[in-house]
Parts: C-alpha cells; structure tokens; sequence
C-alpha cells in the first residue's frame, strides 16, 4: 500500500528549490487532504525534511533516491549542472507520482539535485516505487540540465521514447 | 502562445511569444510554422515535441484543437533527475 498521490507544490525563489509534497489518504482511501506548505529552505535539497514528508506510522518502508551532480561526464569537467523547468506541467506530471524535491538554477557537484521519496507498509512496494518513479520522472518531467564545463555548455538530453504516454 | 524552453529558447532567443495560426491544426503544421518564423530550428526538428494545454503531442499528423490562449510548449529532449 503506496501513501502517494495528490501533491501541492511550492517554489522558494531564494534557493530556487522546486518541491512537490503529496497529500496523504487515509488507509482506507477515504479522505484525501492535501497541505498547501511555503517553505524558506536552507541552499541544499532538504533529505530530511523530504523524510518527514513521506514517514507515516501507517507506514513500514522509506525509500529515498537522491541525484546528486557529478563533477565529470565524458572526460570533461563539470562545473555545475543548471536546472530550468516547464513548472505548471512539471507539478501536473508529478502530481501523478510521488514526493520529488528538484533543483532548479546551479547545482554544483556534490549537491543533490532530485530527491524522490516513497513510503509504503512494506519495504518491497516502497523500493520498487522509487525506482519506477525516478524513471519516470527521467522520462516525462519537462526539466532540462545544461552542463557547464569549464569552456562552454551543453543541454543535456535523456535517451527516452517519446512513445510512453499516460 | 508558445513557450520555449532549454535549447529551443537560445536557438530562438526567446522565452513565448505569441502567434495566430487556424483554430484546427496539424501538430506538424504548427511546427512548420514556428520554424518559418526561426530557421534555427530545423536544426532541432527531429528531437522536439510540443506540450499542448501540459500534454504532450508528437509533431505529427495529429489534430490540435486550439483556444485563444492555449500554451503550446517546444520540449527538446528533456534531462531532470
């Protein structure tokens, strides 16, 4: 049983951090609430408190996957990673997922650029989870990444059909 | 109104603008369109897809259905997470 669903969404202009938090429903698919939160967030992706968003005593399994930059691609060094995003679509196509924290603007090495978070009563669901729903991500949400090297830049682009429709 | 974004923003230099084109088109009409107005597009042509009303359409020969204000995104190939 996934606790995923209905997400709000709140974009921090300070560190640029786009967030999408879901709404928990009940057990028994009831009710669904959903919280409209702001938040004034530190310069980093927030791993703990993306944490406190998906843990739920209901809950038995956390899956957390974070992306973070890596300094080098292709033999070539890698001075930040830059994030820009189509954001109504984006918070719509993750609406349908799960808890995703991106980054948007510079993300230099080392810092974390995705956090995607599943809860769920057994670890096996919740595993599984995060890793369809970073695919997914990878292959649907309209975010770009350029890559500055240390003389020029490129967008990047992932290898994904097109062909994968809802 | 049409939304560049990444790629297709520096090739055109522009972040939306907006146009008038008939109330039904084709997907690849659209595009053809769009390209008259920013040859520099070409170059791109075969890796774009556009985003209609946030879903996204292949350019193709599919009919599109369009509002005064509907946003038509160009989406080169994406690369989040």
């Amino acid at each position: 049983m996934l606790s995923l669903e209905i997400s709000s969404s709140c974009f921090n202009q300070e560190t640029k951090l786009l967030a999408f938090e879901p709404s928990r429903k009940d057990m028994d698919e009831v009710e669904e609430k959903s919280k409209e939160v702001i938040n004034v967030t530190t310069e980093k992706l927030p791993v703990d408190e993306v944490l406190q968003l998906v843990i739920s005593p209901l809950c038995g399994a956390v899956s957390l996957f974070v992306g973070t930059t890596r300094n080098n691609f292709e033999g070539r060094k890698v001075i930040s990673l830059e994030y820009e995003a189509y954001l109504p679509m984006a918070e719509n196509e993750v609406k349908k997922i799960c808890t995703v924290f991106h980054g948007l603007g510079l993300v230099p090495p080392s810092e974390a650029s995705i956090i995607s978070a599943v809860s769920s009563a057994h670890r096996a669901a919740s595993l599984e989870a995060v890793s369809y729903a970073i695919d997914t991500l990878k292959a649907k949400l309209p975010i770009w990444q350029k890559e500055i090297y240390e003389e020029s830049s490129s967008w990047k682009g992932n290898r994904v059909l097109w062909g994968i429709q809802q | 109104m049409i939304l560049y974004f990444a790629k297709s923003a520096e090739i055109t230099g522009l972040r939306s603008e907006t146009i008038s084109v008939p109330q039904e088109i084709k997907a690849l009409q659209l595009w053809k369109e769009i390209e008259t107005r920013h040859p520099g597009l070409a170059d791109v042509r075969n890796q774009i897809i556009f985003a209609v009303r946030q879903e996204y359409v292949e350019l193709g020969d599919q009919l599109l259905l369009l509002q005064p204000g509907d946003e038509i995104a160009v989406i080169p190939p994406i690369s989040g997470g």
